[in-house]
């Protein structure tokens, strides 16, 4: 197994005001290999989600390094991490983030567009992604007229659509109940399992990291 | 579609918002049409005087007097050089009691037809044909009267209680003549001869009578040269030229524009305000989805389309509504003027699509600022926001 992802004595500061300020990450590291399934566990604010957002690209730090698929991309601005975010990384977040004016499948053919696909191959591209969520029969349905466990079944189809080298989950099953959370949780082992898609999932839930590969652990802003 | 359904989120708001730009355009709609139907009457008569010379008696301050002439006077006008021909005219009101009237009022017209062959202002004809000096107890009626005096070609219709025979119907010219009704000069000089008073009367030939010459320069010759030579050589006549018309008519019609735009204007940056309210809380209202759109790819410069093409639409859809509700509203009052033939408004095609481009350029210009700010936020600072 080859090497996906390596965070590097990452250090990020939140300055609130000139005074007050979060020292959110304090030099965390971390590697995760091609194709694995790993759990980031750890107390609240020991730094999970920062983490998270920054090895996603989402978010900038203040030192150390980020590695994606050999590439130094810590120091990408603009236009490349736009690209980077929409061919090799995929999200979903806990309160599941759809679009609620758009249909589940406008929801994820919305990211084959950003991507740069027409609207045809958008539109097939998000039925393929949404049948192996299991959501072929749910296209023109609204966010609000879809179930938790479906509306994050409809975000993972989106973070899929593209077939991203890995998915960051920051606490994905968080509002969801047990047997949904255990269907998400299913389906994105199956999907892990089928496509070799890497996963990186930030839970509170000991049930969802025991199924993981591995479990990284979080206290105050490093990897312990 | 997904513009639409993102802009219709907030059905009330978008709304109101959308009433503001239409109420914007109506005023422009309105105001703008009754203008432009100012101008064309005004670029008719400027277009008409710009190669003659009009003479009238002396002493009067516009060319539009009904104070008299006589025909007489047309051998000593046509003996200055540079004329090439003088036709006798007479003008008047076609009510003597119309009272005051927006625009034109309805005017009848009685010449000799002289030097027809050099006039450049062309009048064609709906139905009939054009008005002969042997045409007695005929006229010819101009298109905005053809209701109001329920004229037919080979019908006839009442003037000051007398029937004449209608011979042709002009073609619609947007400018004075469309409130015309011509007819031969003996026939002109026995309807003004009933308005002069009855003391005036018994001393004056009626068949010498005129109220005005247009004077018809010869090739070559600068009307407003000719009638400085025609003030010069000929006593008791008032000649102007071209630059009159503009002095006295089409400079104070600017003024008006002026004002009639500026109030449409002034409503329709207050639509424009509304747009970027609108839009500003939008923006913030839907600040997470914005921050989860960069999370999955979107580039700045597609957050910005969006965004714009949200406000335009909210500016398209208020200026095509505005100029709806504008163009019915003039229409319906035009319809229930039309007897008493004001005609207020013309919605021209310029107008029409000016008003709506300008709604959606307000649209986006509105809209910008709020996009920009949109398209600038960070993903993770835009997903926590609550």
């Amino acid at each position: 197994m080859s090497t996906l992802i390596k965070g590097v004595n990452i250090h990020k500061r939140y300055v609130m005001s000139k005074d007050n300020y979060v020292d959110a990450l304090q030099g965390a590291s971390v590697e995760i290999q091609q194709g694995e399934m790993v759990a980031v566990m750890g107390p609240s604010g020991s730094g999970k989600s920062t983490l998270l957002h920054i090895l996603g690209c989402l978010d900038s730090l203040n030192s150390g390094e980020v590695w994606l698929d050999g590439r130094r991309v810590d120091v990408l601005t603009g236009r490349d991490l736009t690209r980077l975010r929409r061919n090799e990384v995929g999200f979903i977040f806990q309160t599941f983030n759809l679009v609620p004016s758009l249909t589940a499948l406008e929801n994820v053919a919305l990211a084959a567009h950003y991507a740069g696909k027409g609207k045809r191959a958008s539109d097939e591209d998000a039925k393929e992604a949404l049948a192996q969520v299991g959501l072929s029969d749910r296209h023109k349905h609204r966010p609000n007229e879809l179930s938790g466990g479906q509306q994050q079944r409809v975000a993972i189809a989106r973070a899929l659509v593209n077939k991203p080298k890995v998915i960051f989950g920051d606490e994905p099953t968080g509002n969801l109940d047990s047997a949904s959370s255990e269907e998400i949780v299913a389906r994105m082992h199956r999907i892990n399992r089928d496509t070799g898609t890497t996963f990186v999932l930030v839970t509170h839930d000991a049930g969802v990291a025991q199924t993981c590969d591995r479990v990284v652990h979080m206290l105050d802003g490093r990897v312990s | 579609m997904q513009i639409l359904r993102n802009v219709f989120r907030r059905k009330l708001r978008v709304f109101l918002t959308i009433f503001g730009i239409t109420i914007g355009v109506l005023a422009l709609v309105v105001m703008g049409s009754m203008a432009e139907k100012i101008n064309l009457l005004v670029a008719g008569g400027t277009r008409y005087y710009s190669d003659k010379v009009t003479v009238s008696a002396a002493g009067m301050s516009s060319m539009f007097s009904s104070s008299l002439l006589s025909v007489g006077k047309r051998d000593e006008i046509k003996a200055v050089p540079g004329v090439a021909e003088v036709s006798a005219q007479i003008g008047t009101l076609l009510d003597p009691d119309g009272g005051a009237s927006f625009g034109m009022p309805p005017m009848l017209m009685g010449g000799d037809m002289r030097g027809e062959d050099l006039e450049s202002f062309k009048i064609s004809y709906a139905q009939g044909r054009k008005l002969t000096p042997q045409d007695t107890g005929s006229v010819v009626v101009g298109a905005d009267l053809v209701k109001r005096l329920s004229a037919k070609v080979g019908g006839s219709v009442t003037i000051r209680g007398e029937q004449y025979k209608v011979v042709g119907i002009a073609d619609k010219t947007l400018t004075a003549p469309d409130s015309s009704v011509w007819m031969t000069l003996p026939d002109a000089q026995k309807i003004f001869m009933q308005d002069v008073p009855e003391m005036v009367r018994n001393q004056i030939d009626q068949s010498a009578v005129a109220t005005s010459f247009v004077v018809y320069p010869t090739a070559g010759t600068d009307p407003e040269t000719l009638a400085a030579d025609i003030n010069a050589a000929v006593s008791g006549v008032k000649a102007t030229g071209p630059s009159a018309f503009q002095k006295e008519i089409a400079n104070t019609t600017q003024i008006f524009n002026l004002i009639l735009y500026g109030i449409a204007i002034i409503s329709l940056v207050v639509g424009g305000l509304s747009v970027i309210n609108t839009m500003t809380i939008s923006v913030s209202e839907r600040t997470r989805e914005i921050g989860v759109r960069k999370a999955i790819g979107a580039s700045d410069g597609q957050i910005v389309r969006q965004f714009l093409a949200e406000a335009s639409m909210i500016g398209l859809i208020g200026g095509v509504s505005g100029l709806a509700i504008g163009w019915i509203a003039v229409t319906l009052v035009n319809k229930a003027l039309e007897s008493t033939n004001i005609n207020l408004f013309l919605v021209t095609p310029r107008l029409a699509i000016g008003s709506v481009v300008f709604a959606v350029v307000l649209g986006l210009v509105s809209g910008l600022y709020p996009s920009l700010h949109a398209a600038r936020m960070q993903p993770v600072a835009a997903l926590r926001y609550e």
